[in-house]
C-alpha cells in the first residue's frame, strides 16, 4: 500500500483524508495486474465502431 | 401538465406561452426560498422570450413541442450574457459571451429560458449541498438531499417549476438526482449530445442529459439537444433519430436483462422490492425478463473513480492556488487526484477498453439491462453513513455504485420514477442500452410508464 500521507507532503499538497486513493488503491491495484500489453488506452472514447 | 400536454394547449390556443411563464415565475418566486433550485433567475428574460414565442406561433412559426415551454439548465451551461457560476467561487463573477450547444438547440427549438440551476460545486458530489450558493432541498422532503451534482435540475422538476431541466452526468449526476426528486432523467450515450460550452468536470467521463416529468418529455429534450456538433472533439456522427415513443409502444418479447450479481447486492428494502415490481410489471407487458450476469461492475467503478480523479484535478490545476475558493470536500478530491500517478491513469483507460468489450458481450443476450439506479432512497442532508446489508456504507459511495460504471462504458440510462418508499420518498430504477439505442431505453421507459409504472407528482411542493 501507497503512503499517500507521505507522497501528498512530498508533493507540497497538506491533506488531511487520503480515503478514496486509499480504497482505490484496493480496489484499483489488483485490477491492473491483469490487463494483457496489447490492451490500448482509451483516453478518447469513440464508440462509432461498435455502434453503427 | 406534461410538455406534451402544455404543447396542445398552445397550439389549441387554450393557453399562451407568456401566461406559461408567467405561472413558471410565480411557482419559481414561491418555492426558490425554500428549495434553492437557482442560482440565477432570469424571469424577466424569460417574460420577453415567451411574448416572443407567442407571436411566432400566431404568425405561423412553429418550432416543434418545446416552443414556449419554460425550461432551465444547470449553471455549468454557458448562457450568453448570464452568469455561469458551476456552483464555484471560482466562476462566481464569470458572465459568458457565447450560449452553450445544449443551450444554442433550446433555443432555437423555442425552448424558454428561466436561468441558471443550483448543483454541486463543479459538479464534483452528489449531494448538492453547495457551500457558496447554499444547499438544494429535496421538494419530497426538505429534509433530504435532492441528490447531485445536478441537484438543482432534479429539484427544479420535481417541484414544476420548470417543464424540463438540462443536467450532466459524470458518474450518474443525472441518474442520481432524478432518482431521489422522482422524475426522469437520461444519461445518452457519450458523444450524442455536444458537450461543446459546458464547463468539464472530466472530460471522457462527462455526458449532457434532460430531466423532465415523464420519459416523452425526455425524449422531446433529447430530439432537441441531440446531434453531432464540430465543436466538441468527441461529439458523434452517429445519425440522430426520433426519440419521441410513440402512444401504445409496447415491449413484447423484448429481452430485459435482471441482472444476478452486483445491482442488487446491499440494497434498502424497499427499494429492493419496488424494483423486482417493475420486472413483475414488465412480463405482463409481454417482456421476457431474462437473468444475467454482468461484467465486473465494482471495477468500472474503481476505474471511474481513478479517471474521474485524475482528470477533474487536471481541469482545476490553474485555479488551485486560490485554495480558499474551494469546498473541503472538493478540494480534498482535487488535490487527492493531483497525486495520483500518469500510469495509474493510462491504466485505467486501458481497464475501460477491456470491461467495454466485456460489457458489449451482454448485448447479445439481452436488449437492455435494468437496474436500481441508487441502493437507498434521499438520505437526510447531513448523513454520512448508511447501513445496507449489515454493513455500514458512505453515504457518497452507496449513491454512486450503480451508476457510476455506465459512465465509463459511455451507455446510455434512463432513470424512472418506479415507486415511493415507506418513508414517501420516491426509488428510480435504470434502463441501460446498447450505445446509440436512446430510442429502445426510451421505448421501454414509456411503455413501462403507460403501464402504470410511476409515481404520483410531488405533494411537498404544494404545500411549501
Amino acid at each position: 500500500m501507497r503512503d499517500w500521507k507521505a507522497i501528498a507532503k512530498a508533493s507540497g499538497i497538506e491533506i488531511d483524508s487520503v480515503e478514496p486513493l486509499e480504497v482505490l488503491e484496493a480496489a484499483f491495484r489488483p485490477l491492473v495486474k491483469d490487463l494483457a500489453p496489447d490492451v490500448e488506452p482509451a483516453t478518447e472514447l469513440r464508440l462509432e465502431e461498435d455502434g453503427e | 401538465m406534461t410538455i406534451r400536454e402544455a404543447a396542445d394547449a398552445l397550439r389549441a390556443r387554450r393557453v399562451s406561452a407568456a401566461e406559461l411563464a408567467a405561472a413558471a415565475n410565480a411557482r419559481i418566486s414561491r418555492l426558490n426560498s425554500k428549495l434553492n433550485a437557482f442560482i440565477t433567475v432570469t424571469g424577466e428574460q424569460a417574460r420577453e422570450e415567451a411574448r416572443q414565442a407567442d407571436a411566432e406561433l400566431a404568425a405561423g412559426r412553429d418550432r416543434g413541442p418545446l416552443h414556449g415551454i419554460p425550461v432551465a439548465v444547470k449553471d455549468l451551461f454557458l448562457t450568453r450574457g448570464v452568469r455561469t457560476t458551476c456552483g464555484s467561487k471560482v466562476y462566481e463573477d464569470f458572465v459568458p459571451a457565447i450560449d452553450a450547444a445544449v443551450v444554442e438547440r433550446l433555443r432555437a427549438a423555442g425552448a424558454v429560458m428561466f436561468g441558471k440551476l443550483n448543483m454541486h460545486e463543479l459538479a464534483y458530489g452528489v449531494t448538492s449541498a453547495n457551500p457558496h450558493f447554499g444547499p438544494v432541498r429535496n421538494p419530497w422532503n426538505v429534509e433530504h438531499s435532492p441528490g447531485g451534482s445536478s441537484g438543482g435540475s432534479g429539484a427544479a422538476v420535481a417541484a414544476q417549476m420548470v417543464y424540463a431541466a438540462m443536467g450532466s452526468d459524470t458518474g450518474g449526476s443525472i441518474r442520481i438526482p432524478a432518482a431521489f426528486c422522482g422524475v426522469v432523467g437520461l444519461k445518452p450515450t457519450y458523444g450524442r449530445v455536444s458537450r461543446y460550452g459546458a464547463l468539464p468536470l472530466a472530460y471522457s467521463l462527462d455526458h449532457m442529459g434532460p430531466m423532465a416529468r415523464t420519459v416523452r418529455d425526455a425524449a422531446m429534450v433529447l430530439n432537441a439537444i441531440a446531434g453531432y456538433d464540430r465543436r466538441d472533439p468527441t461529439s458523434s456522427r452517429h445519425p440522430a433519430v426520433d426519440y419521441i415513443p410513440d402512444d401504445g409502444c409496447s415491449i413484447r418479447r423484448l429481452r430485459i436483462g435482471f441482472p444476478e450479481n452486483f445491482y442488487f447486492d446491499h440494497l434498502d428494502p424497499g427499494v429492493e422490492s419496488s424494483v423486482r415490481g417493475v420486472f413483475a410489471r414488465a412480463q405482463s407487458l409481454g417482456a421476457v425478463v431474462k437473468p444475467v450476469r454482468v461484467p465486473d461492475v465494482a471495477a468500472l467503478n474503481a476505474v471511474g473513480r481513478v479517471i474521474q480523479l485524475a482528470e477533474a484535478s487536471a481541469v482545476a490545476e490553474p485555479h488551485l492556488e486560490h485554495r480558499e475558493k474551494f469546498g473541503p470536500d472538493v478540494l480534498a478530491l482535487l488535490d487527492q487526484g493531483r497525486l495520483l500517478p500518469a500510469t495509474d491513469y493510462i491504466n485505467a483507460q486501458r481497464l475501460r477498453r477491456k470491461l467495454s468489450r466485456e460489457f458489449d458481450q451482454l448485448w447479445s443476450e439481452v436488449d437492455c439491462l435494468i437496474a436500481p439506479t441508487t441502493p437507498i432512497t434521499a438520505p437526510r442532508v447531513a448523513e454520512k453513513t448508511v447501513r445496507l446489508g449489515g454493513r455500514d456504507e458512505d453515504v457518497r459511495l452507496a449513491t454512486t455504485r450503480l451508476v457510476r460504471g455506465i459512465n465509463v462504458l459511455g451507455l446510455p440510462a434512463l432513470s424512472i420514477p418506479c415507486g415511493l418508499a415507506s418513508n414517501g420518498l420516491p426509488i428510480g430504477i435504470q434502463i441501460i442500452g446498447p450505445a446509440w439505442d436512446e430510442a429502445l431505453i426510451l421505448r421501454i421507459g414509456a411503455a413501462l410508464e403507460d403501464g402504470g409504472v410511476g409515481i404520483p407528482p410531488c405533494p411537498t411542493a404544494e404545500v411549501l
